[in-house]
């Protein structure tokens, strides 16, 4: 991995933290209705401005980065476990189950995961599922939606892994299987879904955005960045800041994962060194030739 | 011979990627004339590749090129030239010819219609006339069948076949300068005969100039009139190919000759190799470059930077940069 | 070549079949849902646990899954899809009112994408790393980054409330449509655009551009000759993956935009547990997706010359 620049990361680093230490950084309770100052502008009292019921924009904008950032470790950790465990095994077994393993996967991807998403919603509004929470069934619906592009991913690392000729030195020496796969095969696993799965955050934290834009996904009074833009559409004309602020704040969230994603993937592609990297080592080598010079002399 | 019509000196090139800096082209030039045929002879990374394909900007993107000298076609002044001027130059006054040609020819092209392309842009045929142009060059380049190979697309046709459809390309604009870099290095060896005696043939009946590139001492001494060995990036010997190849004078060029097995002779050691390593051109290095692997190396030859020196007396010049064997030898400069 | 061709569509119907089953499984597995539904419809608070038994039983919703999937199988290859819990009309009329809708935002959507695409792509490239070159690469990056309500809400802001130019909701001619396929479109715009452009940069640094430029050729030619044929197939392929992702597009924007389509029908039906309505509109997608993949991989095996006419000698 090459020198990293820090600034890609900032956002999403931001992100992390202001989602850690939220509760300490709100100015308000982001629940806080106050009927005295409905839909102001940012003011001393209130950084942001208030909402419609008079909350505190900028503490529902920090309560917002919590859940986000809640909702979207919860998916990706479970969606990578079950992806991971189930695609190493359909890798590493093969056979009938790995056959079978790979149709399911391919169904569970045949369609876009959000759409299974929206769909895994409209089944959890049946009446034997009222026992969860709508958050919980969001974050459930996420999860089976998310996992088959981990699995895949697993089972294609396995299979290229299990092919290396130290698989079969190992076996020779006498390596259960378990210690095969633990020391040798998890870590490659582990190693491309995880860089697949930082930049895949960003994409996570808007579907999250989206379900709760089309009211299927966290419900107020619980701060969210979605649920905070559908419910400012309805103020458009009087003060647009309900909707743009937490747009924004989406918009630099997910720009933040993508560059991340991005700088992951171009490190193949060849690029033309230029400007000032340019300038720089031709000065260096000038200096280079004026040494030589001199000792030719 | 006649004034030259592809002529470089003073070269300097510096290649700049993201993790190195490379001095390819170390204060080297040739020339060559038309009906002539030019050998620039070195191992991989010697520069020879850069130094003749890099004043026509054929150097592959994704690489920064600083690049210094003097660099003439027919008298004109190439490096001062428009990118306009520079690619007409490219298509219709040099032909060459790349070493793969299985990754140097575009999969999703057909190989017809780039021939007709080329004559109809560079020697002004109609469009009928250009196709039945590259038809017949293709039939010229040995390729049978050539009425059903013109709309083949690269993957159909073997490595040989392609290496004649290159050719029959680079032809195609009727060019005075053909430069050949390693034509048949990715060839089977019975393949590589018929394409060098294919670039003789060519050369004979259209009178053009040639630069065959290439580390094989083989095709220089079955081609070649003239050629010049190149080491790290510098000029070590130049001539006729009668003078380098049976009188070579710089260490360099007699280790190369002698490192070349000969299966006639009936001595246990055939061959004997240089020692040491390929010289890292990412540094600059005071002197002479092959100095650490030379047996002899004197202490002038790490501080002085040999110049090249006319040696013998002949219609060509061959010149050497070793003072060193010169001297040592008693050989008359004529300078 | 044939035998591809026709391996590829068994396989998608396989999968259409598959996926379809999947989706009646989930939605359908509690029959007591959708008879209570229809009690409740039918006699308001007054249905009682033995009239939703009597519904379910005549409805044939407590027979063996595989049966009551083989039967809504059947009706389903004949056209009926049943009849909307919500808005109890039969679910055919009801695609057929919104389909067009919908695939007119999609294509409009997708053709707006393809030309952006190509366009940001192939002037990047020709920049080569110059200041147009990053500002697009900039553009992209942001494009694929919005959520995009907050595009159309943007849109509707400055150019509806602030502007005035286009009306706020409702189609009402041309310009009507110009702020949903602008929306629809941008994020697979600049996800396209970054392929368009990576790949082009990769396929320039390829022997064979050397050649056209060998060849006599200008940059620009090189470019849009010798390059651009060569990214065909990885455009082909992503852009077949975007377009299916539309469908998210059009689920939102026609929301935001109260337009009659399918998508909207499909949130209203999840929000109001028309399972009826559920299952025939994900049925529609997945049929929607399977195909666009399977034409999809079906081009690209066309536009590869390689596959197209395999090695002779």
């Amino acid at each position: 991995m090459k020198k990293w620049p820090w600034a890609i990361l900032a956002p999403a680093i931001l992100f992390v933290l202001i989602g850690i230490f939220s509760p300490w950084l709100m100015t308000h309770d982001p629940a806080a209705q106050d009927y005295s100052a409905l839909l102001t502008g940012p003011s001393g009292a209130h950084w942001l401005g208030t909402d419609y019921l008079g909350r505190d924009m900028f503490s529902r904008i920090i309560g917002g980065a919590r859940t986000s950032l809640v909702a979207m470790v919860f998916v990706l950790v479970a969606a990578l476990a079950i992806g991971v465990v189930i695609g190493s095994f359909a890798g590493y077994v093969g056979g009938k189950t790995e056959l079978v393993l790979i149709s399911v996967i391919d169904i569970a991807l045949a369609l876009p995961s959000l759409v299974i998403a929206l769909a895994l919603m409209g089944v959890f509004s049946g009446a034997n599922f009222d026992w969860m929470s709508d958050y919980w069934k969001m974050i459930v619906a996420l999860t089976m939606a998310w996992w088959a592009n981990y699995a895949r991913m697993s089972r294609a690392v396995v299979v290229a892994e299990l092919q290396q000729p130290y698989i079969e030195a190992a076996r020779v020496m006498g390596a259960s299987h378990i210690w095969i796969f633990s020391k040798h095969i998890l870590p490659h696993v582990l190693g491309l879904v995880v860089v697949y799965a930082s930049a895949d955050a960003g994409a996570l934290v808007l579907a999250i955005a989206t379900l709760s834009f089309l009211g299927l996904g966290v419900a107020p009074p619980t701060p969210e960045w979605g649920q905070m833009l559908v419910d400012g559409m309805s103020y458009i004309e009087e003060n647009a800041a309900l909707v743009i602020i937490p747009g924004l704040a989406l918009t630099a969230v997910v720009v933040s994962f993508n560059l991340l994603g991005e700088a992951f993937a171009l490190q193949k592609v060849p690029r033309a060194v230029r400007g000032r990297l340019l300038s720089r080592k031709k000065a260096a080598r000038s200096a280079e030739d004026v040494a030589r010079k001199a000792v030719e002399a | 011979m006649s004034a030259p019509i592809y002529e470089v000196e003073g070269l300097v090139i510096d290649l700049y990627t993201p993790t190195v800096s490379v001095r390819a082209v170390d204060g080297s030039g040739f020339h060559v004339s038309p009906g002539e045929t030019l050998a620039i002879v070195g191992e991989s990374g010697s520069g020879k590749t850069v130094m003749t394909l890099g004043p026509l900007g054929l150097l592959p993107e994704g690489v920064a090129v600083d690049l210094r000298g003097t660099a003439r076609a027919d008298g004109k002044d190439i490096l001062s030239m428009s990118p306009g001027d520079l690619s007409r130059l490219r298509g219709g006054f040099f032909g060459v010819i790349f070493q793969d040609p299985m990754s140097a020819l575009n999969p999703m092209l057909k190989i017809g219609p780039q021939l007709a392309e080329q004559a109809r842009r560079y020697a002004g045929l109609s469009a009928e006339a250009s196709r039945k142009e590259a038809v017949s060059l293709l039939a010229r380049s040995g390729i049978p069948d050539p009425e059903d190979r013109y709309d083949r697309y690269p993957h159909e046709l073997s490595g040989g076949m392609l290496q004649r459809a290159m050719i029959a390309l680079a032809l195609a604009a009727r060019p005075r300068v053909l430069i050949a870099d390693e034509p048949t290095t990715a060839l089977d060896a019975t393949v590589q005969a018929q394409i060098l005696a294919l670039i003789r043939q060519i050369q004979k009946e259209d009178g053009i100039a040639v630069i065959l590139i290439t580390h094989d001492i083989g095709a220089v001494s079955v081609l070649a009139d003239r050629v010049a060995v190149l080491y790290a990036g510098q000029v070590a010997e130049e001539g006729s190919a009668i003078d380098v190849l049976t009188a070579p004078v710089h260490p360099y060029t007699r280790g190369l000759l002698a490192s070349v097995p000969d299966f006639r002779s009936d001595s246990a050691s055939g061959t004997k190799e240089i020692p040491g390593i390929p010289p890292n051109q990412a540094q600059l290095v005071a002197g002479c470059r092959f100095a650490d692997r030379c047996d002899q190396v004197e202490p002038q030859c790490h501080t002085r930077r040999p110049a090249l020196q006319t040696v013998g007396v002949g219609p060509v010049p061959h010149r050497v940069a070793c003072p060193v064997v010169i001297a040592a030898e008693g050989i008359v400069t004529h300078d | 070549m044939q035998r591809m061709f026709m391996r590829r569509t068994g396989l998608a119907l396989l999968l259409m079949l598959a996926a379809t089953a999947l989706t009646f499984w989930l939605v359908t597995a509690a029959p007591g849902n959708v008879a209570a539904l229809i009690a409740e419809r039918a006699a308001g608070a007054g249905a009682d646990g033995e009239m939703i038994a009597r519904i379910a039983n005549d409805l044939g919703l407590n027979d063996p899954l595989p049966v009551r999937y083989a039967r809504w199988l059947g009706n389903a290859l004949t056209g009926d899809f049943g009849i909307s819990l919500r808005t109890g009309k039969p679910m055919a009329d009801e695609f057929a009112e919104r389909i067009p809708m919908t695939l007119a935002l999609l294509a409009g959507g997708g053709v707006l994408a393809l030309i952006l695409s190509l366009a940001m792509g192939i002037a990047g490239a020709a920049s080569n790393g110059g200041p147009l070159d990053r500002a697009l690469h900039g553009l992209a990056l942001v494009g694929a980054s919005t959520p995009n309500f907050f595009v159309a809400a943007l849109l509707v802001i400055v150019f509806s409330v602030w502007l005035g130019w286009v009306p706020t909701f409702g189609t009402a001619g041309l310009t009507s449509w110009l702020l949903p396929w602008i929306t629809i479109a941008l994020f697979p715009a600049s996800v396209l655009a970054r392929v368009v452009r990576v790949n082009l940069q990769d396929t320039m640094s390829r022997p064979f551009a050397t050649t056209g430029f060998a060849k006599g050729l200008t940059r620009q030619a090189v470019l849009l000759r010798e390059a651009l044929p060569n990214i065909a197939i990885p455009f082909m392929t992503t852009f077949g993956a975007q377009f299916t992702l539309m469908i998210i597009g059009a689920i939102v924007v026609e929301r935001v935009f109260g337009l009659n389509g399918v998508g909207a029908f499909f949130i209203e039906a999840i929000r109001f547990r028309d399972f009826i309505g559920m299952q025939a509109t994900l049925t529609l997608f997945v049929v929607f997706f399977v195909s666009i993949n399977l034409i999809v991989d079906l081009l690209a095996m066309l536009a590869d010359p390689r596959l197209r006419r395999p090695r002779k000698a």
